[in-house]
């Protein structure tokens, strides 16, 4: 009997080994997998950053410099006697005017409209909402030469007003607070009505408060797509004085690119304010998200 | 018409006013100038247009120029597409593996889409530069360094994981509200009726993904038509038009060489390739769907 139970040790140390790597290994893959993941995607961010803080002859060089300088922000903030020098700070306060105004208005726009084509009932409300799906599905590339025709004809080339108004609706919200708006339970507006509330007040004091969580996440995604927006601030503005952080690096950046450092230090100020805004919004993202992506 | 309350009728419309006003302004008035324009010859400055018929859609028929911005987003996507996929729903799995964290995980996945391309395209730059470690490394294994943005092929590469990287966290959430909708009791039949790991993911997993498929596909091939800021930054749609975009061109015929009609024209055409395109991936993903059982 006690040979057997020898003979037997070697198989039952193979198969608990087995077992343990079944139940130890897989879970050490995935934690390998994650870390490697989670590195990949912020690898961008952490070599801006890095090259940021970089001596210049080490720029594009090293990946982590050998020493850290806050020479390429010096350069950026204070503003050089270089052709290059831009206003750089200026950029990024028309980045923050222009990205801020826009997506209030977006929200305002969308709010009251998502309001009305969803809880007043009023003749054409089909008929609009039938509009925005179309326009939803027209392609906007179309529009683009002759909404910069416009633009000029109005005034508004070469201004804040252009870069803001062209882009103070957009469609996607107006669609995404109509689906909210109708899910939220109608006794509950009816109940204010009856106190005499008005349909403004109704909005401002019950469905507006309602949709905090995927009014941060359309906010976000407003905030985000416009504060990167490129080709139409590309187009319509010409003054550095007037235009976003974004297209200054974008312009900067072409052949005569001889400053890589101070441009990796202006991308980490671009890239701060919307890791800002969307780590103050992430706590709405998971719930929010969910209602976003239906 | 005594269903509708007249106080009510006026607020609705007073509320989509602000919409009404910038749909006519921003909208039906460019929507009918576009279509105008297309028969124009106009550089946006002279007072005078020339009427050229369909003189403008003839020419972008056979511009060169043209037909390279038609294939650039059937190379890029396949490239993209497969490692977009593979990504995306190996991030989903991922993340739906763990029983804690997972809210955080999937903001720390979703990161990348909120990068500039701006940004994200000098971070691309500097890697593929000629002094880069990336690329003192490489050469030190096969002897010379790749020309990555001066080659046709890496240059797509390029653009093409680029955008993987930007989209596949953002995918991945897709697939990942889709993965925990699956019912668990079709996990445990099929261990019941003996399947593996790699059985189930295969028999139950992937199917059930369809639907979350079906929205990403139709994302991503539409995206693949409206391409503008990685090649804009970073190869300006060269080496020899190979990464030359119809957006790259729209832009360069509207606002470099100032032709508004050709520009409008060709911005057509995009329209017209960006829906028969879909179609055709609708069609594909339905009958697929149909096969897997899905009805639609």
């Amino acid at each position: 009997m006690p040979k057997k139970v020898s003979n037997q040790k070697p198989k039952l140390t193979w198969v608990r080994f087995l077992r343990l790597l079944d139940k130890y290994g897989i879970t050490a893959l995935r934690y390998l997998l994650m870390t490697i993941g989670i590195f990949a995607a912020s690898f961008p961010y952490l070599y801006m950053i890095l090259q940021s803080l970089s001596p210049w002859r080490e720029v594009n060089r090293r990946i982590v410099p050998s020493a850290l300088t806050l020479r390429s922000y010096e350069w950026l903030l204070g503003g050089s006697s270089t052709t290059l020098a831009r206003p750089w700070l200026r950029g990024f306060g028309n980045s923050l005017l222009v990205t801020g105004l826009s997506t209030t208005l977006m929200l305002l726009v969308a709010m009251l409209a998502g309001y009305a084509l969803s809880r007043l009932r009023f003749r054409g409300r089909n008929v609009i909402y039938q509009v925005i799906l179309f326009q939803m599905f027209y392609p906007a590339i179309i529009l683009l030469v002759p909404t910069f025709l416009i633009v000029r004809h109005l005034g508004l080339y070469n201004s804040y007003a252009g870069m803001i108004i062209p882009k103070a609706v957009n469609l996607w919200a107006i669609f995404m607070y109509v689906s909210f708006f109708k899910s939220i339970s109608p006794a509950m507006l009816e109940a204010a009505r009856i106190d005499g509330a008005s349909e403004l007040q109704v909005l401002l004091r019950i469905a507006i408060p309602l949709s905090r969580a995927i009014t941060a996440v359309i906010g976000l995604f407003l905030f985000m797509e416009r504060w990167v927006e490129l080709i139409w601030d590309l187009i319509v503005v010409q003054e550095y004085s007037m235009m976003t952080l974004n297209v200054m690096i974008a312009t900067m950046s072409g052949p005569y690119a001889s400053y890589p450092g101070p441009l990796y230090a202006a991308s980490v100020i671009l890239t701060v304010p919307i890791i800002i805004v969307f780590l103050i919004f992430s706590r709405y993202f998971t719930e929010g998200f969910k209602f976003v992506l239906k | 018409m005594s269903n509708y309350n007249k106080r009510e009728e006026a607020t609705g419309w007073l509320f989509v006013i602000p919409y009404l006003a910038f749909t006519l302004i921003f909208f039906v008035v460019p929507f009918v100038w576009g279509v105008m324009l297309i028969f124009y010859k106009w550089n946006l400055i002279s007072p005078v247009r020339e009427f050229v018929g369909f003189g403008n859609l003839l020419e972008a028929l056979q511009d060169r120029r043209v037909w390279a911005a038609a294939v650039v987003p059937f190379k890029i996507m396949s490239m993209f597409l497969p490692t977009v996929l593979v990504l995306s729903i190996g991030i989903a799995v991922l993340i739906n593996s763990f029983k804690r964290m997972q809210g955080l995980l999937a903001v720390a996945f979703f990161l990348p889409y909120l990068a500039s391309g701006v940004a994200t395209a000098l971070v691309v730059k500097g890697i593929v530069s000629y002094t880069s470690p990336v690329n003192s490394a490489i050469s030190k294994v096969i002897g010379y360094v790749p020309d990555w943005l001066g080659n046709s092929f890496l240059a797509v590469l390029v653009i093409s994981l680029m955008i993987a990287w930007r989209f596949s966290g953002y995918y991945a959430l897709i697939f990942l509200s889709a993965l925990q909708s699956i019912p668990n009791e079709l996990y445990e039949a099929a261990q019941i009726d003996g399947a593996g790991r790699i059985t189930s993911f295969l028999r139950i997993t992937l199917p059930q993904l369809y639907p979350a498929l079906y929205s990403v596909m139709i994302l991503a091939v539409g995206m693949m038509f409206g391409i503008f800021t990685e090649p804009y930054m970073l190869t300006g749609g060269g080496p020899n038009l190979a990464t030359h975009t119809w957006y790259l061109e729209i832009y360069y015929q509207a606002f470099s060489t100032m032709r508004a009609g050709y520009a409008s024209s060709i911005a057509l055409y995009n329209a017209l390739a960006v829906f028969a395109f879909i179609g055709v991936v609708r069609k594909i993903m339905q009958s697929w769907g149909r096969a897997l059982g899905w009805e639609d």
